[in-house]
């Protein structure tokens, strides 16, 4: 894995697994969402964070040539995002150093961290192709 | 399920790298297809800047977070490839609009998230709180 890469456009963590409302008390569920709100607030003054929200346990999945509309599993589903910090910082060192920080790894968080694309990946793997074939 | 969201939504772009199966020309007008659909979008004040997530990364996971794993991020149709943030009130407003992603005959899912005004975890905290009271009341 290469994680010395420079990336000028940030990263983006996505939390994973953050339905933590089994097994915990009312009290340790505060300190917890206490903690990720102080981190979040701290990563932000630091201008380390750019933007970041929780996303509600709710909404649909859109797929299909025909366009059909589901309802996700969103609150059961350990997989399902629960919420993402946009990260202003230049190296996915750094990016990865944050996502360990979280106060809901302990709970079973997991936190995905994704550079962010310049320009589209899409857009820019068919100029190289392009550049290629000159 | 409540339609109404100040806060706006969330689009997250689920799929594989179906763009490496498709000629140049085709893929070419995919693109142009993406830019013009965004950038109306975005003048018609919908949308703010999204952006593609590049097909590597990490994922943090262990207790003191020392667990340190490759994606997949290229193969997975799960795999997040890019999300866009809709600043419209209604949920019915942001499927219109994924609904019109050109993406979509390509295999592209979407998820549409309404972005928590509290967090969820704090409005637990508060029920169970209360549920205790209940019953020691």
């Amino acid at each position: 894995m290469s994680t010395q890469n420079q990336n000028q456009n940030g990263y983006m963590l996505l939390f994973r697994g953050t339905d933590l409302r089994k097994g915990l008390s009312p009290e340790e569920l505060q300190k917890v969402t206490d903690n990720l709100m102080n981190w979040f607030k701290r990563l932000t003054e630091e201008g380390k964070a750019v933007a970041g929200n929780p996303l509600e346990r709710e909404g649909k999945i859109v797929a299909g040539k025909d366009r059909v509309v589901s309802d996700g599993p969103f609150a059961e589903s350990k997989e399902a995002v629960g919420g993402y910090f946009l990260l202003d910082v230049a190296t996915m060192d750094e990016a990865v150093a944050i996502a360990r920080e979280c106060p809901g790894l302990p709970y079973g968080i997991r936190v995905e961290v994704r550079p962010v694309a310049g320009e589209c990946p899409i857009a820019a793997d068919i100029r190289a192709e392009a550049q290629f074939a000159v | 399920m409540s339609t109404q969201n100040q806060n706006g939504y969330m689009l997250l772009y689920r799929s594989d790298e179906w763009y490496e199966a498709l000629s140049h020309k085709e893929l070419q007008k995919v693109i142009n297809q993406n830019k013009a659909w965004i950038d109306r979008l975005t003048a018609q004040g919908k949308a703010r800047p999204g952006h593609a997530l590049e097909r590597k990364g990490a994922i943090v996971s262990g207790k003191k977070g020392r667990v340190l794993s490759d994606g997949p991020f290229a193969e997975s149709k799960e795999a997040i490839g890019g999300y866009l943030l809709l600043d419209v009130e209604t949920l019915e407003e942001a499927i219109a609009i994924a609904q019109s992603s050109p993406s979509l005959a390509y295999g592209t899912s979407v998820e549409v998230r309404p972005l928590a005004e509290e967090c969820p975890l704090d409005v637990r905290a508060r029920e169970l709180a209360r549920e205790e009271q209940l019953v020691h009341a």
